[in-house]
């Protein structure tokens, strides 16, 4: 009984040394028999301290790293430039879309789609100084590609609803790229981020159908319908992965059949204004 | 981007066009499912190509197919080659833990031939299929790869000479397998450093061994080399891209970290308390003693 208030006292101050007591699983009796010929305490802490300070990390693993870092910043001051442009690009978008939206609030008219047109500039510059801050890093797009992504299919969706509004047809990606001037061979218009925005413009179409029927526009669910169906068919070559862009083209289906039901509405009540016959040849043709 | 496409695009033809007579005959000899595939795939090809003549819209779409097709189909190389420099790659780290004292020139000459030989077969794949944007646009695709091929050197090469070994290094000796007409896979600070985090849980488990097998300096030599380690990504892992997922890894690492303390501690507390005949109660006491034995 002697000896065992001085075994405890050893073992608190070695849990004190060390949070996790996992090490401390001999009987305090031995401990203390060695601890009092050799004091292993203080020979450990002292070694300790001697190897935290004596043994500084080999100058080139320094080296290393610091060049490590250094990269890495620069990356991210590179990668902030690169977010300020997008968010021009968003906020120009932003207005352009605005400017569309006044398409459901009555029958398009070219001045509304001039409007938005002029807008297609600014994005043609924001897109340019993107590629001239890429431009220093050849080969590194998808480095970067996360931050402008989702802006550029907003964009494209945009864009592709304003050229439809305009002249009935699809926007391909290679006029897109025109539109945009992304035509250089390092900066250019991803085509899965093209036929993503493409989803996007038919998520568009069965609200500016059901808005043009009020306002009167009873020929307008034939051609949505007709274009919609094209563009569903031709969606369908495509083999897609299990990722985003599938999810996307899943949801346009039910586009599809809105545009159907509606058309199906103005046809029932004999609202269509150029007898049936051509109406019907130019959906047969697609089916 | 066009242009490195339709030159992928060739090469895949070129690539089938020679692997099509050997296909043939293996169909011929083996399995009905083959048979069955094969026309399959034939069937959905001659399908896009009548369907494209129906409207404008599918001449571009066309396009877009082959565009995704073939990245779809060397996305699933990558994979493919990614997962096997994974599995080849561990099988180097499980053979430099087979090191002991005795056998450690052995042991290490042999795990360096078999890095090489992942090098060799299957960094090299890897090497053939990415090409300019592809490094960074399939990063997801071989990354995982990469950072555990990175973890089978630099443990060899710690296990070899106690250094760490550098990312320049490593991509000197990747070099060789790219044609030099072409910009060479190296690959980047990211993987590398993801790399590395993982390898403190390798260091671990040698730095239990090495206290095992009695070797207390070189076990003393790891800690503080995973403690430099550690201490030079705490400075790096903010600047990085995806610090959510290195981040834990760090957390990870730590622990690893400490674990070596810890038992480099209770070997240093309890190496001094060994004495013969009361040690041999305690199974890792009796471990700890037997190089006293022994010398």
């Amino acid at each position: 009984m002697q000896y065992m208030k001085p075994a405890f006292r050893v073992s608190r101050s070695l849990i004190t040394i060390n949070p996790k007591p996992f090490i401390f699983l001999t009987s305090p009796f031995l401990t203390l028999q060695t601890l009092r010929s050799q004091s292993p305490i203080s020979s450990f802490s002292s070694s300790m301290a001697s190897s935290d300070f004596s043994s500084l990390p080999a100058p080139s693993l320094e080296k290393q790293f610091g060049e490590f870092r250094t990269h890495l910043e620069e990356s991210g001051t590179l990668r902030d430039r690169i977010r300020t442009v997008v968010s021009e690009i968003e906020s120009t978008t932003r207005l352009m879309y605005a400017s569309i939206l006044l398409v459901h609030h009555s029958r398009p008219t070219p001045e509304l789609l001039e409007k938005a047109k002029t807008q297609i500039d600014v994005l043609k510059e924001k897109y340019k100084q993107l590629a001239d801050i890429l431009g220093g890093c050849p080969g590194q797009y998808y480095r970067y590609h996360g931050d402008w992504k989702s802006e550029t299919q907003t964009v494209v969706s945009v864009l592709t609803f304003m050229n439809w509004l305009e002249t009935g047809k699809l926007l391909e990606h290679k006029e897109a790229e025109e539109k945009l001037g992304l035509n250089g061979p390092e900066f250019n218009l991803d085509v899965e981020d093209y036929l993503v925005g493409v989803c996007f413009m038919s998520n568009e179409l069965p609200r500016y159908v059901v808005n043009q029927v009020t306002a009167g526009d009873y020929d307008c669910p034939r051609k949505v319908l007709k274009f919609l169906t094209e563009l569903h068919a031709a969606f369908r070559i495509l083999n897609l992965r299990n990722d985003f862009l599938r999810k996307k083209f899943d949801g346009m289906k039910y586009d599809l059949r809105k545009v159907e039901e509606v058309y199906y509405d103005v046809k029932i009540r004999g609202l269509t204004p150029n007898g049936e016959s051509v109406a019907d040849q130019g959906i047969e043709r697609q089916s | 981007m066009l242009r490195s496409f339709s030159s992928s695009l060739h090469r895949l033809s070129l690539f089938m066009a020679s692997e099509k007579p050997q296909r043939l005959h293996q169909i011929t000899g083996t399995n009905f499912q083959n048979t069955t595939k094969r026309p399959k795939t034939m069937a959905t090809a001659t399908a896009t190509a009548t369907t494209a003549t129906d409207s404008a819209m599918k001449e571009p779409f066309t396009k877009y197919t082959e565009y995704l097709n073939n990245l779809n189909d060397k996305r699933e190389r990558v994979v493919k080659a990614s997962r096997d420099i994974t599995m080849n790659s561990k099988k180097v780290i499980f053979q430099v833990h087979r090191m002991s004292k005795y056998n450690k020139v052995e042991v290490l000459e042999k795990a360096e031939k078999d890095l090489a030989a992942v090098t060799n077969q299957y960094v090299s794949r890897l090497v053939k299929e990415l090409q300019g944007t592809d490094f960074w646009k399939l990063r997801r695709a071989y990354s995982p790869g990469i950072q555990e091929y990175v973890e089978a050197a630099t443990f060899c090469s710690f296990c070899k000479s106690g250094t760490l070994l550098k990312l320049d290094e490593i991509n000197n000796t990747l070099l060789p397998l790219s044609d030099p007409s072409l910009q060479p896979l190296q690959i980047n600070i990211l993987d590398y450093l993801l790399g590395l985090a993982d390898l403190t849980g390798e260091l671990m488990r040698l730095a239990i061994g090495r206290i095992s097998d009695g070797e207390l300096e070189f076990a003393e030599k790891i800690c503080s080399f995973a403690r430099d380690i550690y201490r030079e990504l705490t400075l790096v892992v903010p600047h990085m891209d995806d610090s959510s997922d290195m981040k834990t890894k760090m957390d990870v690492m730590l622990q690893s970290v400490m674990k070596i303390e810890n038992a480099c501690f209770s070997v240093h507390v309890r190496g001094s308390e060994y004495i013969p005949l009361l040690g041999s109660n305690d199974p890792s006491s009796f471990l700890v003693g037997v190089p006293d034995i022994e010398l």
